[in-house]
């Protein structure tokens, strides 16, 4: 899962990035709403987390830009604007979720987890796919029944393509929402990884396409 | 007591005053004239009387029957009365020839004697008669002016009310105002003696309800402000708790004291910015040396200078540059201005503060000039009127700054009736001048 965080209290921001990579995130940071911008505009995340008062350009205005070019990426507002008024204005401009600092870390934590979720449109918080369950809160994964110890990184890589069950994720998509931008990869990491989810899980559970990418067979 | 009390009170006396000089002018007036005109009356019955006294020298004139205020009598050239109008008086025997004034039985007489071949005529009359008219005469002034008294009472009274109406609406409209609503009283036709009243009155509240926004505003951005260091805080403890290793845990610990002496700075300053506002100007600074403090300034930031690797530097003048103000408040200033220009300066860059007296243009006394520059980035002309608002932090505003610094700045500057410039030092970064008043220019305690 890769997440921005746009945060110009570089204090928060540090911290906040801190935590989410220990979640398992991949995230990227940016302290101004012109950077957030541009990072929206040149690279795919699976979540924001937005703040309002920025330096620049407010972060409504960069909620509004995005939205107005049809971008449905899950974004949660974090902010000290704590009045209706603001709230209303941000979640109409098409935030799924609003926040007030000082937050709760493990409140955070879930409601990323709520909104993405509802994204990929289950309702349940685990992903269930033949017969793999995927529980996000507890990064535990079950075949069967049984449970399946996985690294990290491999459960991020099953976390993210059995998000979209059938859709291919190339290599570099992986990458990216493993490591976030600046992040060193070996090349042949996610191959690894991979091959350990296969070995764990058994051979059809990940499926290759050749020269495009992975992806997680739809059901039979 | 009430103006209408007072009003009445004035305006009655007034009028009883007017109407008492009146009757006595009136009574002294009437009095002389009817003293001319029966003193002539006197004198031509005297002299009629003469002219018939020959023609029947031992006349039997009969007592007079009428009424008659004058009295007549009549002595031969013996001295033997031989004629007296009201023989029951008892009458002056003295007589005395031309007019007099005569004291009989405690009545006071006017009498006129006129010598003749025959003897003495003298006419006599009372004074009581003159008086008497003279009274009547004085009396029909006054007593219409006393009749008029409780009309005039009653056309005060409701004048006064009628007048005092407007100050009446003012009072329930003033009292209408609370701390909510001080919006200025409506100057709608009042009448001239009230206007400067409650053109004041407004004045005031205006500078209130100004007062009181930015103080409802100083406390909302506080309340804003402070939840960026406590997210920082909250977020570092619960980093620590996380903490799984001992690194993790020395990392989080040293985060969470950045995040509290993040917060402790904010507080204090938003403390150091109360206390120098409200901005209005305090005449009663007492005049003292601009080197001692801002040599204190820079001692206290010095620390943070040699830690950036800046160069921080003083030039005064060999004589000491007096101004008017308080020591602990421009040792803040100075401090605050040092502080912003080395946390503005990248490493190994200078940081110069100056103390001079600067000769003004129009001539006359010289004013005391501090000036901070420095060789960082400086403030584009665009951003330096906002650069003095509260928390407010440029994108490239450096870490652990609390966006106040200015702000303090500002509000010490104009506390001292000082002005207060942002310029290009010739370092190549900003040059904030604060300029204070000359020892003359000070605005009058209000």
């Amino acid at each position: 899962m890769r997440v921005l965080v746009v945060e110009d209290d570089r204090m928060i921001a540090q911290g906040l990035e801190r935590a989410l990579r220990q979640d398992g995130y991949a995230v990227d940071g940016v302290a101004d709403g012109r950077s957030a911008t541009s990072a929206l505009r040149t690279a795919a995340f699976d979540l924001v987390l937005l703040d309002l008062g920025l330096p620049e350009r407010d972060g409504l205005e960069v909620l509004r830009e995005l939205r107005g070019r049809g971008d449905p990426t899950p974004v949660i507002i974090v902010t000290a604007r704590d009045d209706v008024p603001n709230r209303i204005a941000g979640l109409d401009a098409g935030a799924d979720d609003y926040i007030v600092k000082p937050f709760d870390l493990d409140e955070v934590a879930a409601r990323m987890r709520s909104v993405l979720r509802r994204a990929a449109g289950r309702g349940d918080p685990c992903i269930r796919h033949r017969g793999i369950t995927l529980d996000p809160v507890t990064h535990t994964v079950e075949r069967d029944g049984t449970p399946v110890v996985l690294s990290a990184h491999e459960f991020s890589v099953l976390e993210a393509l059995m998000q979209r069950p059938g859709s291919v994720l190339s290599r570099a998509q992986l990458e990216d929402r493993l490591y976030g931008w600046g992040g060193s990869v070996e090349s042949n990491a996610i191959e690894v990884y991979v091959h350990g989810l296969r070995r764990k899980l058994g051979n059809d559970a990940i499926r290759t396409l050749r020269g495009v990418g992975y992806f997680v067979p739809k059901e039979p | 007591m009430s103006i209408r009390a007072r009003l009445l009170i004035a305006l009655l006396a007034l009028v009883a005053a007017i109407s008492i000089l009146a009757g006595t002018l009136t009574y002294r007036r009437v009095l002389a004239e009817t003293s001319t005109l029966f003193d002539y009356q006197l004198r031509q019955m005297a002299l009629s009387l003469r002219s018939q006294i020959p023609m029947a020298p031992r006349l039997e004139l009969p007592p007079d029957q009428a009424d008659s205020d004058f009295v007549i009598q009549i002595w031969d050239v013996y001295g033997t009365r031989v004629y007296f109008s009201r023989p029951g008086l008892p009458l002056i025997n003295a007589t005395a020839l031309g007019f007099a004034d005569v004291r009989v039985g405690g009545e006071r007489w006017r009498t006129y004697g006129l010598q003749t071949l025959d003897g003495v005529i003298q006419i006599a009359q009372p004074v009581r008669v003159r008086e008497a008219l003279a009274r009547g005469a004085a009396l029909r002034v006054v007593i219409p002016l006393l009749l008029l008294l409780p009309l005039l009472g009653a056309a005060v009274v409701g004048v006064v009310g009628s007048g005092l109406r407007p100050l009446r609406r003012v009072a329930s409209e003033v009292q209408r105002r609370d701390v909510r609503s001080l919006t200025p009283i409506a100057a709608a036709p009042l009448p001239q003696e009230i206007a400067p009243l409650v053109n004041e009155l407004n004045r005031l509240l205006t500078r209130l309800d100004a007062a009181f926004q930015a103080q409802r505003a100083f406390v909302a951005d506080a309340a804003h402000e402070l939840r960026s260091p406590l997210t920082a805080l909250r977020l570092e403890l619960q980093l620590l708790d996380r903490a799984s290793d001992a690194p993790a845990r020395l990392e989080a610990r040293t985060n969470l004291g950045a995040a509290v002496e993040r917060a402790i700075h904010l507080v204090e300053q938003l403390l150091t910015l109360a206390r120098n506002e409200p901005r209005e100007a305090v005449a009663d600074l007492s005049p003292i040396a601009l080197e001692e403090p801002v040599a204190e300034g820079i001692a206290d930031t010095h620390a943070l200078a040699a830690a950036h690797g800046i160069e921080l530097s003083l030039e005064s003048e060999s004589r000491p540059v007096r101004a008017r103000g308080e020591r602990e408040a421009l040792r803040t200033l100075v401090r605050n201005l040092v502080d912003n220009a080395i946390r503005h300066t990248p490493p190994g860059g200078r940081v110069r503060v100056r103390i001079r007296a600067c000769p003004p243009d129009t001539g006359g006394e010289h004013r005391a000039l501090l000036e901070v520059a420095d060789s960082g980035p400086g403030i584009p002309p665009a951003d330096r009127e906002r650069a003095f608002d509260r928390f407010y932090r440029r994108a490239s505003a450096p870490e652990g700054g609390s966006g106040l610094g200015l702000a303090i700045v500002k509000a010490i500057a104009d506390r001292h009736a000082a002005q207060l410039r942002l310029g290009d030092a010739p370092e190549g970064g900003l040059l904030v001048s604060v300029t204070f008043p000359a020892f003359g220019e000070y605005p009058r305690s209000a």
